[in-house]
């Protein structure tokens, strides 16, 4: 290692941008090293870490070329200029280290409890330089002496960078290999919102909460309303119609009625029962309207809704295994029903009653400042205070609101803690501390709640009292402008009813702020389900073999869910068609993940898997997973009846098909003995089935798929010694004439098959058959013997 | 041009052994004590238990027909291929087994803590009308669209109560069962 270190060089680099999209080197980072003495133009990648090998915070740049890594630890100085964007003045550096390409080993990256270490190992045999049947070869023959292992520890950084540096690792890997450095390396890839510099709250998510465009959702939601243009402009055209006529009816019933029908000097004089049939007129047709308005938003808004989660739906439908799986997603799938309901009723309940609102508030000032501009200027003031106070005290509210909320969640989790957990606490006489941790978290609620009600029992009050300030200062000053024969009586009462329908709006718009927000924040997660793409596609000239047969072959195949953590190790496997390969391992060795590689529910990172020769990736997505059936310990059954659900994997079966492949999966019988027979309801809200009798189901589904190639993923783990037997005697039939990967834990099932594989953390340790791996004493006899040994003690027992 | 057992076994689907009844050894006859037995292939099975596969769609076809032990004996395919003597033994069986008498006329239904009680006015396969009624529990899972046009009730007893036809009941009994209908 080379170190230049005391050495503090400027690097100023104003007006540059912290984030340069699709460049390998960001450009200030390029500055940086160039300040430090690096040759920039050969530098080929970089990235941005957090930590010193001491563990203190600082801006780290590692960047890498043919030949050397550097990493250079200094600290950023951060200004915003105008528009908000985040502009890295100043880096002041610390501290440059250069390592040589040559001198280090192998990187990998060791996880720790919230960091992470990138580690330079030399001397350990890995995985990829020799497979275990090697090493089993080589301790065999002749004692090796132990290798001379040098680790070196290189760089520590935040765990939620893992991904950035496995993506270094990655271009060191490949120019070593001589191959493209950026071969399947992410570039464009950045941490910080490249409007603003904030960093992203998570990383894979690429959403600024400051600088995402609330508008440009809103217009897009809006997109929604295009195929209904007809029917929005009709519920605004009535809506405005409604505005204009509850505007007008105050004047009718005070103005015109005191000062035209009430006044002997007007021509209307004494026509109190045509002033009265107006007034009842313009309120008759206020309610059709509105009527008419319901009825036609009725009509429209559920379609829009429609469409929405529709769109929703078929995107969830499109996306990779992947995607559910990872925790992010998790918890915006379980978001996306509620804020289709967030967006429902900001729309049924929102948007109409905002453009009315506004509508009434500037149409009321309109005729206000147009009866007496004085008066009316008052109001002005007057209003924006009240806005304000209420504002505040809403604020204020919705805290404790919030508060109550949370108390009241904890509440309800201990009682139906306290309920599930019943046997224990009575097993542990427990009840009496039970009862005093429920009476603490309520004492809390009550505390909240006392608050809760004071503040709403004294502020609204004080804001009832303000309005009233306002319709006095508005009496007082329009009261002399009457005397002194300024202004009508007529016109003072219509001011007051206006000041009145001033506070409906006033009230609605103060609180509508946060609905709109909370909208906008629905829709944007909607968005985001709505716009994700699929990690798994179809190919652009996807292979269609005539008929397939069933060869599987597994390259060399890397796989890892997680950055830096791979669960399948340079894995290698060869089954024939039509042949049984039984797999095992200890859980966690990557037994499952095989099969879901297989399947091509995920794209394995590194090798190949080819079926009948074709790499799958290459194969029609549709023709490889309607040729492959699983079985695996996971069993889903869907809504609806259970010649339904035989029927999922080929839909037009006959009924006598279904029989067939239910008698072949031993379901047949359990089947008819059920009231409905094959028409009776299972999944969520249906019969309940025993675990033996939903996994008879899934295998009868499987055997109608009729695939040839069967994925057994430990489909009787969970069962008892007699439905095993029944459910082991299904699946022989069922493997007859198709290749067939077995994954079980327990060995006995598998002896028969036409070979064994051992798997040990991500690899194939052993291959053979069972007399084979018996004979030859490794880890299959290990873990036989355990068996055996277990089902010994049992039997004793 | 492939048939469709050809078809069928290329897909490693054979139907030959599914246990279709061979009604030309069949006997169905009512034995001693008021069972239904059967005579099929030189056996003697004095207490049959007829179960019908498709009990909503297709309450005449496919018939399993299993011994007093449970173990299925043969699929009865159609029982309207049998001859009349020995459907009528077959229908009464299933009758007596599927005991569901159809709803005519739903005269109350209230709401009451979480159960619904429903007086009905029944008709059985027989003819016979009466005044039923009944309490169910969990509406949810107990009062079932059997298809967009027919109902099944459970009660509380385990009762069937059918309606076969939605269109066929009159405006009121509807009206205070629709709002039960998923």
């Amino acid at each position: 290692m080379n170190e230049k270190s005391g050495s503090t060089k400027k690097a100023s680099r104003e007006g540059e941008e912290i984030v340069q999209l699709k460049e390998p080197v960001p450009g200030y980072m390029k500055a940086a090293f160039l300040a430090s003495g690096v040759s920039v133009p050969g530098l080929i990648y970089a990235i941005h870490t957090d930590l010193t090998l001491e563990g203190d915070f600082s801006d780290v740049y590692v960047a890498v070329d043919n030949s050397t890594l550097y990493i250079l630890y200094g600290l950023e100085e951060v200004v915003k200029t105008e528009g908000a964007r985040r502009i890295v003045s100043q880096y002041t550096m610390k501290k440059l280290e250069t390592y040589p390409l040559a001198d280090l080993g192998e990187l990998k990256t060791d996880k720790l409890l919230s960091t992470c270490r990138l580690v330079s190992v030399i001397g350990e045999e890995t995985e990829e330089d020799g497979s275990s049947d090697k090493k089993q070869k080589d301790k065999s023959e002749e004692p090796k002496e132990p290798a001379i292992i040098e680790k070196q520890l290189i760089l520590l950084f935040s765990l939620g960078l893992l991904g950035y540096v496995d993506r270094l690792i990655k271009v060191v890997k490949n120019i070593r290999e001589n191959v493209d450095p950026l071969r399947e390396v992410v570039v464009d890839d950045s941490l910080f919102c490249t409007k603003c510099g904030t960093r992203y709250p998570e990383p894979e998510r690429k959403l600024c909460p400051k600088c995402t465009d609330k508008m440009s959702i809103f217009f897009r939601l809006l997109g929604f309303f295009k195929f209904y243009k007809g029917k929005v402009a009709a519920v605004m055209s009535v809506m405005l119609a409604i505005t204009g006529l509850s505007i007008l009816a105050p004047y009718v019933g005070t103005a015109f009625f005191i000062d035209e029908v009430l006044s002997p000097d007007s021509s209307w004089y004494r026509m109190v029962g045509i002033a009265v049939l107006a007034i009842v007129g313009i309120r008759l047709l206020n309610t059709g309207f509105e009527m008419l308005n319901g009825v036609v938003l009725a009509k429209t808004m559920p379609w829009i809704i429609y469409d929405l989660q529709l769109r929703i739906f078929e995107a969830m439908q499109r996306l990779s295994v992947g995607f559910y799986m990872s925790k992010r997603t998790g918890a915006l799938m379980n978001r996306v029903s509620r804020d289709s309901r967030n967006i429902y009723w900001f729309f049924v309940d929102g948007v109409p009653f905002i453009i009315v609102n506004v509508a009434t508030f500037i149409g009321i000032f309109v005729v206000m400042f147009l009866m007496e501009w004085r008066l009316a200027v008052i109001c002005v003031v007057i209003i924006p205070v009240l806005a304000f106070m209420y504002r505040i005290l809403m604020r204020i509210f919705r805290r404790f609101h919030h508060k109550f909320w949370v108390i009241n969640s904890q509440l309800n989790n201990m009682v139906s803690d306290s309920v599930n957990g019943q046997r224990v606490i009575k097993a542990f006489a427990r009840e009496d501390a039970e009862s005093k941790r429920f009476s603490n978290l309520s004492a809390k609620q009550v505390d909240v709640d006392v608050a809760r009600f004071n503040l709403g029992f004294t502020a609204f009050p004080l804001i009832f009292m303000c309005m009233f300030l306002g319709q006095t200062i508005v009496m007082l000053v329009g009261g002399m402008m009457v005397i002194r024969g300024e202004m009508s009586l007529g016109v003072l009462m219509a001011f007051l009813a206006y000041l009145n329908m001033l506070y409906g709006p006033l009230d609605f718009l103060a609180t509508v702020s946060n609905w709109g927000s909370r909208c906008m924040d629905s829709a944007q997660r909607v968005f985001e389900v709505i716009d994700a793409h699929a990690d798994i596609v179809e190919p652009e000239n996807p292979v269609m073999l005539p008929e397939m047969k069933g060869a599987i072959s597994v390259k060399d195949v890397w796989f890892q869910y997680d950055p830096a953590t791979p669960v399948l190790k340079g894995m290698k496997l060869e089954v024939p068609a039509g042949q049984t390969l039984g797999i095992v391992g200890k859980t966690g060795a990557g037994k499952s993940t095989l099969a879901n590689l297989i399947a091509r529910l995920y794209d394995v990172t590194e090798g190949s898997i080819t079926v009948d020769g074709i790499d799958v990736k290459e194969l029609s997505l549709s023709q490889l997973r309607s040729n492959i059936g699983i079985v695996s310990q996971e069993i889903y059954l869907f809504i609806g009846s259970i010649i339904d659900n035989i029927r999922y994997a080929k839909p037009d079966a006959t009924l006598e098909e279904v029989i067939w492949a239910a008698k072949m999966a031993s379901a047949h019988d359990f089947i008819v003995t059920l009231p409905d027979g094959y028409e009776t309801r299972v999944g969520a809200g249906g019969q309940e089935l025993s675990g033996g009798e939903r996994q008879r189901l899934s295998i009868a589904r499987t055997i109608i798929q009729n695939p040839k190639i069967l994925i057994l993923d430990e489909a009787t783990a969970a069962m008892d010694t007699e439905t095993e037997g029944k459910i082991q005697g299904a699946l022989n039939k069922l493997q007859t004439g198709r290749t067939t990967l077995a994954i079980a834990h327990r060995l006995s099932t598998l002896k028969d098959a036409d070979m064994l594989a051992v798997i040990n953390e991500g690899a194939v340790v052993e291959t053979g058959t069972h007399e084979e791996l018996m004979r030859k004493k490794g880890e299959y006899h290990k873990l036989y013997a355990i068996q055996m040994e277990g089902l010994k003690v049992i039997s004793m027992d | 041009m492939e048939t469709m057992k050809e078809s069928q076994q290329n897909q490693g689907i054979d139907l030959s052994d599914l246990g279709i009844m061979d009604l030309a050894q069949a006997e169905f006859y009512t034995a001693d004590g008021g069972f239904t037995g059967l005579k099929y292939k030189g056996e003697d099975y004095k207490h049959i238990v007829l179960r019908r596969i498709m009990p909503i769609d297709q309450p005449m076809n496919y018939i399993s027909i299993a011994d007093h032990d449970n173990k299925e004996i043969a699929i009865l395919k159609d029982v309207n291929d049998l001859a009349k003597d020995q459907r009528l033994i077959v229908e009464r069986e299933l009758d007596n087994r599927y005991y569901s008498p159809q709803v005519l006329d739903i005269m109350s239904v209230k709401d009451k803590l979480g159960y619904v009680y429903m007086e009905m006015r029944l008709r059985n396969k027989q003819g016979n009308e009466y005044d039923k009624s009944c309490a169910v529990k969990d509406v949810s899972r107990n009062i079932r669209m059997l298809s967009s046009n027919s109902v099944i009730i459970f009660d509380v007893d385990g009762n069937r109560y059918v309606v076969p036809d939605l269109q066929q009941l009159n405006k009121q009994s509807l009206r205070k069962l629709d709002s039960y209908l998923f």
